[in-house]
């Protein structure tokens, strides 16, 4: 098997006997990337000399025997995660020329690992988007079809993956921007509790809902990662003080008193067909290992995409002003007073859907409307809170699509962003309550494209998730993507 | 026509805590631009605050000493807006969450009710060069933790609104929050104002009048306001809403901008700090370690120990002096002639020596000590006097200095006794002259006792020895 191919554990057996060196892992990776990503562009800048010292230093641990799950693994990181003098664009004109004076405090946590950064991958700009397509520096391609959309906002961290661009990759999920992309490129994605990963360093879209997680080729390979990055951060008073996660602790244990809620406000007319059966498909697996199925009801589902664009808008609306020209990234030449030079900044770099946003949540959050929107959104929050809370009291998971449909044709929906802004319904409400969540590949529609669905756990369940992940992907063929 | 003045402050105090809100850069003020500051602080993506527990403690003491209720749960708010000293953009503050609730400081007989303190964070500074056309940001106080005191509208007049401010400033510095230092900015005073004709309960239009920074300029904008608004009114004209500046230079207000340019600041939930919930316990803990307020000890100094109301009202304008006077007191309970000593004598001393009452070189008791000697007549009122300045130059007992320098003034009687039976001796013709009548003789008999006993003789003892043997020889 050619080595892109390995999963984590198999890396690691590799390079602690020294079947493969550190640095040849990262050579034959950056290799890859040179020959492959001008057909997918999943990288925004590719690390090579940082990551071949790197690589020395990790082999020196694995020489001295001291090596770490990730030591030497190289990994690549969506590019609104900060690396210390190392550009750090969010995929805008905006900060295309910012190097942030210090790392996130997961790139700190993978580096005291050994892990090898390779790369920083391409997004939708500031991560608002679901198609990878409004990045300023060019759209990512799906290596299933490079004429679809590989999902978003982290497409360049599933292409990263699902191209054999990197072992393993980091995202962020504000509203479903991990699974979704990974359900469309045919791997696994997991968004964590809300308070699991530090996101200091990490630039930031709707503050509440944000979360870093992992996107890799198995269940078991994101625990691997969470372990690595997960903890309580001085850094970030919104992480949980929790110990060591134990993130693989539940993998290979038997499922047959698990109880899998099914919400059928979730299976509703706008899911494709294809997607229903797959999911319908995986559940009977589940059903066949023992595991008992309840359908459950969802009612606060139809307010939630509403609920979920007026929170993060908000939220993004005061995140972004402070790119104004002043301190750092993007200015304006023209403009001879202040309001003046930071109409012309904003104007000019930011791109269309960013600006959407903004437009929005300033507008949900003016005096005379609040109340009416943005108020109203945090009721409904609560009450999607209150339905997750009310399942989980009979269920341990929740089974869903991850997206309505598999990845579609570029250009096919970008010129209708509330169509877009609709198909994140199946994943908004897992961040707007905080909950860990992981999709992995269930099926493949008439096309050959990758169905993902989602199983949702309770706060801070993420061993259940994941292990109930792992059991399905053992018995699942993956259909590896050649390119 | 006569018109009543309706006024509010809102006064923003700096919280003198060494580290910043939401970093651990310092909060002192100054320092070369931009060396006082941090990724956090700047507001460079991909930060986060955390909030400085010290910064709400102290909130919380401020409140307490200006008697408002604490609200146990606290949380903080954003609000937006641009302005080049504002790294974020918004400022994070407390909305609908104050820290305190409630508050009133008496100012002689009448109370102004404090509606709410908040904590927030100082945006930075820019420095303008209008010869280069040019200016200059400088985000050293950007994160220096605020809090913004907002009164009721119960004040009447611009003495009244000093008196307050001047009452607040005494209460945080006793606290230890806030050195209230005007000139550098650390106190700062918004003053919203309105008119209304006497004998009206309709209220005028108000004019918010922003960021006085001296006792004085809050006085004359206070008065230029009053003069301005009652002639429009006179005029038959209306008073406009709107935000004013003050010109120190000219001593006139002039508009900034009117209700309808007025910020929407799109306030909401600041999603980065997790709420601050304090137990009743947390609460009481603080304000064991608060001292006694001023305004506690200045109804003891006139009540219980009998000193004026403007002694009283000196020893506590400064906390250090008054702890000082405190302890004195508890050493030896004469309050009316240690305070008359301490205003006196000591701060004589201090003017003198360009020295503060927190480095001196003795300490409240012995200064104690030095009052007792004298009311005991070990020393004359002179000696004392003496003693205090060589305490200030090397310190030492008084009681000590006072034997090592011949201050201490001889109390055997039997030697006194026994000298005024040898000058009597030797001045029979003196005598005599005093029994047939002749009191100017009691001066000179005086003089003989005196120079027999030498220094350190004791006046009132040979005053009082001599009478008696006089008459009763």
């Amino acid at each position: 098997m050619e080595i892109h191919k390995h999963n984590l554990r198999s890396l690691r057996s590799m390079l602690d006997k020294r079947e493969i060196s550190a640095v040849e892992l990262v050579e034959l990776y950056i290799k890859r990337i040179k020959e492959v990503d001008h057909k997918t562009n999943s990288y925004i800048t590719v690390c090579e000399e940082e990551a071949l010292l790197q690589a020395k230093e990790a082999q020196k641990l694995i020489n001295s025997g001291s090596s770490g799950s990730l030591t030497g693994i190289p990994v690549s990181l969506k590019d609104n995660i900060c690396t210390k003098d190392i550009r750090t664009t969010c995929a805008s004109k905006m900060l295309e020329d910012f190097y942030p004076p210090y790392d996130a405090t997961v790139v700190k946590k993978l580096k005291a690992c050994g892990a090898v950064l390779l790369g920083k991958t391409n997004m939708d700009e500031f991560a608002m988007g679901g198609s990878s397509q409004t990045s300023y520096f060019g759209g990512v391609k799906n290596p299933y079809d490079l004429s679809r959309v590989p999902g978003g906002s982290s497409g360049g961290a599933a292409v990263s993956v699902a191209a054999g661009l990197a072992p393993v990759s980091l995202g962020s999920d504000t509203g479903g921007s991990i699974r979704q992309p990974a359900s469309f490129c045919g791997v696994t994605g997991l968004k964590p509790t809300y308070g699991t990963v530090s996101r200091y360093g990490l630039i930031a879209f709707a503050s509440s809902l944000d979360q870093i997680g992992p996107i890799a080729k198995s269940a078991e390979d994101c625990g691997i990662i969470l372990d690595s990055i997960a903890g309580y951060d001085s850094d970030d008073p919104t992480t949980a003080h929790r110990g060591a996660p134990g993130s693989c602790s539940k993998i290979g244990m038997p499922l047959n008193n698990l109880k899998i809620g099914i919400p059928k406000e979730f299976f509703g007319d706008g899911i494709n067909e294809d997607v229903k059966a797959a999911v319908f498909a995986a559940v009977k697996e589940y059903e066949k290992m023992g595991c008992q199925v309840l359908e459950v009801s969802f009612p606060s589902l139809k307010y939630a995409i509403a609920a979920y664009y007026l929170i993060s808008s908000a939220e993004a609306s005061s995140n972004l002003s402070r790119y104004d020209g002043i301190k750092f990234g993007y200015r304006s030449k023209n403009g001879e007073s202040y309001e003046e030079l930071i109409k012309n900044t904003r104007a000019e770099g930011f791109g269309d859907e960013v600006k959407r946003r903004i437009l929005l949540g300033t507008y949900a959050l003016s005096s005379g409307y609040y109340d009416d929107y943005y108020k109203k959104a945090a009721y409904v929050r609560q009450k999607i809170k209150e339905d997750y809370n009310r399942i989980f009291n009979t269920c341990d998971v929740i089974i869903t699509p991850t997206a309505p449909t598999t990845a579609y044709m570029i250009g096919e929906q970008e010129s209708n962003p509330v169509k877009m802004y609709l198909a994140d319904i199946c994943t908004v409400t897992v961040n707007i309550a905080g909950l860990p969540a992981i999709s992995t590949t269930c099926g493949y529609d008439g096309k050959g494209m990758p169905i993902g669905m989602s199983i949702v756990g309770r706060p801070f369940d993420e061993s259940t998730i994941i292990g109930v992940a792992d059991a399905f992907e053992r018995n699942f063929e993956r259909q590896e993507v050649s390119i | 026509m006569r018109y009543i003045p309706v006024i509010g402050l809102e006064i923003h105090a700096e919280l003198s805590t060494s580290s910043k809100v939401f970093c651990t850069c310092s909060a002192q003020f100054g320092g070369e631009q931009n060396t006082r500051c941090c990724p956090r602080c700047a507001g460079l993506p991909g930060t986060l605050p955390v909030l400085n527990k010290k910064a709400v403690e102290y909130a919380v003491k401020a409140g307490l000493s200006l008697d408002c209720a604490i609200n146990m749960y606290n949380s903080f708010d954003r609000k937006n807006y641009f302005y080049p000293d504002l790294p974020k953009a918004y400022q994070i503050t407390q909305f609908d969450k104050p820290v305190c609730i409630n508050g009133g400081v008496d100012i002689g007989g009448k109370i102004i009710r404090i509606n709410r303190i908040h904590l927030e964070e100082d945006a930075g500074k820019l420095i303008h060069d209008d010869f280069e056309g040019i200016s200059l940001a400088d985000f050293n106080r950007c994160g220096v933790p605020l809090i913004e005191i907002v009164t009721e509208p119960d004040i009447s007049s611009a003495e009244e609104a000093r008196a307050f401010v001047e009452a607040v400033s005494l209460r945080l510095r006793y606290a230890g929050v806030c050195d209230c230092k005007m000139e550098e900015g650390s106190l700062r005073v918004d003053v919203n104002i309105s008119i209304m004709p006497e004998g009206s309960a309709q209220l005028g239009t108000r004019a918010e009048i922003k960021n006085l920074n001296s006792l004085k300029s809050i006085v004359r904008a206070i008065e230029y306001e009053i003069s301005r608004q009652s002639e429009i009114l006179d005029s038959g004209g209306k008073v406009v809403q709107e935000t004013r500046r003050f010109n120190d230079n000219r001593g006139t207000t002039n508009a900034l901008r009117s209700k309808e340019e007025a910020h929407d600041y799109r306030y909401f939930p600041e999603p980065d700090i997790p709420a601050v919930i304090f137990t009743e316990e947390d609460i009481e803990n603080i304000k064991a370690s608060l001292p006694k307020m001023p305004q506690k000890r200045f109804e003891e100094y006139t009540k219980d120990f009998g000193l004026s109301e403007d002694d009283a009202r000196l020893i506590i304008s400064d906390k250090a002096l008054s702890d000082f006077y405190d302890n004195a007191v508890a050493e030896y309970p004469n309050y009316k002639g240690i305070a008359n000593f301490i205003l006196v004598e000591l701060l004589h001393q201090l003017n003198k020596n360009e020295a503060s009452i927190d480095s001196l070189a003795f300490s409240p008791s012995e200064i104690a000590q030095l009052v007792r000697l004298s009311d005991e007549s070990k020393i004359s009122k002179n000696a004392a006097k003496d003693i205090l300045r060589i305490m200030f130059e090397k310190g030492g007992k008084p009681e000590v200095i006072a034997k090592e320098n011949g201050f201490l003034m001889d109390t055997n009687v039997d030697a006194v006794i026994a000298a005024i039976k040898e000058v009597m001796d030797q001045n029979q013709k003196a005598v005599d002259e005093y029994k047939a009548g002749s009191e100017k003789v009691f001066g000179f008999l005086m003089g003989q006792v005196t120079r027999k006993l030498g220094k350190g003789s004791n006046p009132k003892i040979i005053r009082e020895e001599l009478t008696k043997a006089l008459k009763g020889g």
